[in-house]
């Protein structure tokens, strides 16, 4: 029996909008039967393959070209070595040894400090900071005005280590951290100095 | 040495590559060009490059002509042979971090001989670099090479962990703050830190005279 030969009442006791009780006599048997096949159904899980797993069930069915077939058949293999043929490959093996393991300094992972900058610029419209931690990046590190004496403030988490930077003052003034040493920045500026 | 004659155009290559890449958009092609070749020779030099990089990209922020940043590029470099040959001179083991600490402490206002005195106390590199750097901070707090020198050189001596290094330029702030001048609040931390090391800490600091006793089950 298929859900088109159920009365539309029937229907719509299937969908739950109707009890058996609500049927009329003629109508109950019907309801019956359609719940007893409904309850029959066996909502397990179904656990269709997903994309991946559909290409590798089709690769590993497609049979193997010839000439993988070949490669993947067990064979005798002779190696006859000529030293001026490896002399290039253990030259480029040579280069690539040095390449890798070179002069590198090994940096351990830096330890972090959280440090709070503060600046009191009571006519700033918008004060940034600048410094090597953010590539001197005079947009990418907004202060926050804090107060109604205009205290901006800023926190960051820096890599411990020893860093330079300003307070850049409405996107064009670099002014160096009254609060903190400085030192010339070569361009006839400050920069503050943090060690951490 | 063939390998030698692969290895190194590849290697400065890469670096070129390298420098071209953090400087591409920041500064102008004039001044990447410099950076770049200023670069090579200071890494074949054994130099560390971040220096000369951070400081073209600072002097492109700050909309410094092409000439000045130049310059500057270049003074870094002076610092940092400055640095490297004063800490061989020293005997300590040059890594790059080393050598940028102690071009920091150049920059700072103190000289070659300085640096070279913080090495042949012969801590670890890694204090060294700690050292080297609060070195720099406390010239620019205005301490006298000297007294920065004295007192840097007697907390490596000490042996304490480098996060007590790194109070002392808030120590020498302190003393200042009091009243105090930058060089005879640095002589005064050393003398003091210099006793503390004679006779031990003081009383509820540092290790116990005799390991606490293990328990019993």
């Amino acid at each position: 029996m298929s859900d088109h030969d159920f009365h539309p009442r029937v229907k719509q006791l299937l969908d739950g909008d109707l009890t058996l009780a609500d049927l009329p006599p003629e109508l109950r048997a019907e309801g019956e039967e359609a719940l007893r096949l409904l309850a029959a159904v066996d909502r397990r899980p179904v656990a269709f393959p997903t994309m991946t797993e559909r290409v590798m069930l089709a690769v590993n069915t497609r049979p193997s070209p010839a000439g993988w077939r070949r490669m993947l058949e067990p064979r005798e293999i002779r190696l006859r070595i000529r030293p001026w043929v490896l002399a290039p490959a253990l030259a480029l093996a040579a280069a690539l040894i040095i390449w890798i393991a070179g002069p590198r300094t090994a940096a351990p992972a830096p330890s972090l400090v959280t440090v709070r900058f503060v600046l009191v610029a009571p006519e700033a419209k918008a004060v940034s900071l600048a410094g090597t931690f953010n590539q001197w990046d005079a947009r990418a590190t907004p202060l926050v005005r804090t107060g109604p004496n205009g205290t901006w403030t800023a926190t960051l988490t820096l890599p411990a280590g020893q860093h330079q930077y300003a307070f850049v003052v409405d996107g064009v003034r670099w002014v160096p951290d009254p609060g903190a040493p400085a030192v010339d920045d070569g361009f006839g500026r400050r920069n503050s100095v943090l060690t951490l | 040495m063939i390998a030698s004659l692969v290895a190194l155009p590849l290697t400065l290559l890469s670096l070129q590559q390298g420098i071209a890449q953090r400087l591409a958009g920041r500064v102008s092609p004039n001044v990447a060009a410099a950076v770049e070749g200023t670069g090579t020779a200071a890494s074949a030099r054994g130099l560390p490059v971040d220096p000369l990089i951070q400081k073209a990209i600072e002097g492109g922020a700050k909309g410094i002509a092409d000439d000045r940043v130049i310059a500057a590029v270049n003074l870094v470099v002076s610092h940092l042979d400055t640095a490297a040959a004063a800490l061989r001179e020293g005997g300590a083991s040059a890594d790059t971090l080393t050598i940028a600490a102690g071009a920091f402490a150049v920059s700072a206002g103190l000289s070659g001989s300085d640096i070279t005195a913080l090495a042949r106390v012969g801590a670890t590199p890694a204090a060294l670099t700690v050292g080297l750097r609060v070195a720099g901070t406390l010239a620019a707090l205005g301490v006298p090479p000297a007294e920065n020198i004295g007192l840097v050189s007697v907390s490596l001596r000490s042996g304490k962990p480098t996060a007590d290094l790194l109070l002392l330029p808030a120590s020498v702030e302190s003393e200042v703050a009091k009243g105090s001048t930058p060089a005879a609040a640095a002589a005064g931390l050393s003398r003091a830190a210099a006793a503390q090391g004679r006779h031990g800490p003081p009383p509820g600091h540092g290790q116990p005279p005799h390991p606490p006793t293990p328990s019993h089950p």
